[in-house]
């Protein structure tokens, strides 16, 4: 069963499409990494699945239901721009108020548990609002977290976060999909953090999906290359293109695509007698491979 | 491997009782429900106290009340206001309730909470008749605090306490019902304007002062029309419940009160409904 399908959703704000017939499936048990410029209507997308905003047209349904049955939507945890705190209250009481929403029975102990996840146990009496942004980040997963979710929509969640914060974030998501069985759909703008955890990708431009895909999909995808540098960079690359078919200069580096055998590279070199001083075998970011698809986008558009 | 997963769709019952319980908990919780209260209490000692108090020549000013009472409810229906007596009794509480209505439902809205409270919350008739309530409440409570306050000030400066009882009770009653009709309306509006946070205690105010009634009841006082259809307003009926109230007065109040309760919660239902919310 998929946690969301939505077909043909549109929404539009002063005549201009925020969601334009947005198509879109999470898997039950992913972690879909949604990926979008700003303004390309992921967080728009994330308002109506949680129902803040009213569709156009178009249909959501999650895990089946429709988006509008109380009974999948009390199972839903959102993080959508801030945690939604009050600031002169505790966490324990931000966090009690929504035990009592979702009619949770031992709510200490729930909001223990949550608290726990986010490793925040010892900051309950704390306001809101001396928290830092990432303790207020993580405080809004713990919201969400709470009543035993079945999906969880978070929007940035790690915007603003420091090193540490993000590596806590990415642990904390990692354990609640694996251990709590929960679906993930997640944005953000760090895709090197996002690619470390998402299971599946769905990349938005101007409202429309342009490609969902699997993080194994995404692997059979990117680009494998070798970089490296000789004392004759324009010499050597004439080599490697007699023999290798995607041979680049790229600023101090050759670059030889989709070939990952560096002791061929490096021998074939020699044979013409030019000596590597570095090589190294690399892959293709998340984050170029998304700069690469929106830059073939806006070429596709030019040429319309 | 997915987890089974099994939904429940919570009961009408489940999802206002968890909705009115996280308003409950915030109104005990947060300063602002108390500081009305006392302000409630507050209002009508100053306004006894100052009756008694001479002015620049020295001179006793007239007393505005000969008894107690009067400073919760009106001596008989006063749709026509033509002294500050006649206007300053029991209903300024729904002129102060209004402003905290719109602080209740503003502080939803700045906070961000409301985005859980309608994430988790399909239906938008929680959040209307939950805000209701808890609001209608409030107003009662500050009612009665407004009672308190208005008799140890009245009996501090010595009016008279003569009244009857029976009548008495039902108009502090009557007012408390009358609550849920206010609170209703102020929902309502708060709804309309939850992006203006400033429109929305004006139109409170404006409102709460039922001025339009006040209007409407001048021109028909001047025309000789009959006066009791004012009662199917919400003023009309919190003017009514005065110191000659009867049980047919509480009848009104509770009738006007739950139908204007009605007809703002399917309203504004429907406006959320149709409407973006956050």
């Amino acid at each position: 069963m998929n946690a969301i399908e939505i077909r043909g959703l549109s929404k539009s704000f002063r005549g201009m499409y925020a969601v334009d017939h947005l198509d879109m499936t999470v898997p039950q048990g992913a972690i879909y990494g949604f990926i979008g410029e700003n303004g390309s209507g992921k967080s728009t997308t994330m308002k109506l699945i949680c129902g803040h905003l009213v569709p156009e047209c178009g249909e959501i349904k999650l895990f089946g239901r429709d988006n509008d049955d109380p009974g999948v939507r009390v199972r839903v945890g959102a993080l959508i721009e801030n945690a939604g705190c009050f600031p002169n209250a505790s966490i324990y009481q931000n966090l009690r108020m929504q035990t009592i929403n979702l009619g949770l029975e031992k709510s200490d102990e729930e909001i223990a548990r949550v608290l726990r996840i986010v490793r925040m146990e010892e900051h309950a009496n704390l306001k809101f609002k001396s928290c830092s942004l990432g303790m207020k980040q993580r405080i809004g997963i713990a919201m969400a977290l709470l009543g035993d979710p079945a999906l969880l929509i978070l929007d940035e969640p790690i915007n603003g976060l420091d090193t540490d914060g993000m590596r806590i974030m990415r642990e904390i998501l990692v354990d609640i999909t694996k251990n709590y069985g929960c679906t993930v759909l997640i944005s953000s703008h760090i895709l090197g953090e996002l690619e470390k955890i998402a299971t599946h990708y769905g990349i938005i431009r101007q409202g429309r999906m342009i490609m969902e895909l699997s993080a194994a999909e995404m692997d059979t995808r990117v680009q494998v290359f070798v970089s490296l540098k000789t004392k004759d960079m324009a010499g050597a690359k004439n080599v490697l293109a007699k023999r290798f078919a995607d041979v680049r200069r790229e600023g101090e580096y050759i670059r030889v695509y989709d070939v990952d055998d560096t002791a061929a590279i490096v021998d074939h070199l020699m044979k013409n007698g030019h000596i590597v001083s570095e090589i190294k075998k690399n892959k293709i970011g998340l984050e170029e491979y998304y700069i690469e698809l929106m830059s073939a986008s806006d070429t596709v558009k030019e040429d319309m | 491997m997915t987890k089974e997963l099994k939904f429940e769709s919570p009961t009408f019952t489940k999802r206002i009782k968890g909705m009115l319980g996280v308003d409950f908990y915030r109104l005990f919780h947060t300063p602002m429900f108390y500081i009305f209260l006392v302000i409630a209490a507050i209002i009508p000692a100053m306004v006894s106290a100052m009756t008694m108090m001479p002015d620049q020549q020295g001179n006793t000013m007239e007393p505005l009340y000969s008894n107690v009472w009067q400073i919760i409810a009106a001596s008989e229906p006063l749709y026509v206001i033509r002294s500050i007596a006649d206007y300053a009794n029991m209903n300024m509480v729904f002129i102060f309730g209004g402003i905290m209505v719109s602080i209740f439902i503003g502080h939803d809205y700045k906070s961000g909470y409301v985005k859980q409270l309608f994430t988790t919350h399909a239906k938008k008739q929680d959040y209307m008749i939950s805000k209701s309530l808890v609001c209608a409440f409030a107003m009662a409570c500050m009612c009665l605090t407004y009672f308190i306050g208005g008799t140890v000030g009245g009996l501090l400066v010595g009016y008279e306490t003569a009244v009857s009882a029976g009548s008495l009770i039902i108009a502090i009653l009557g007012k408390m019902i009358m609550s849920l009709g206010w609170a209703s309306l102020y929902t309502f509006l708060n709804i309309i304007f939850r992006r203006y946070f400033g429109i929305s205690i004006a139109s409170s105010f404006f409102f709460g002062t039922g001025i339009l009634i006040i209007g409407v009841a001048a021109i028909v006082e001047n025309l000789s029309l009959p006066t009791a259809f004012l009662n199917l307003f919400l003023y009309g009926s919190s003017v009514n419940a005065c110191l000659v109230s009867n049980v047919g007065t509480l009848l009104t109040c509770i009738a006007v009160s739950a139908a204007w309760a009605v007809f703002y919660n399917v309203l504004g239902t429907k406006i959320l409904s149709k409407s973006d919310v956050y």
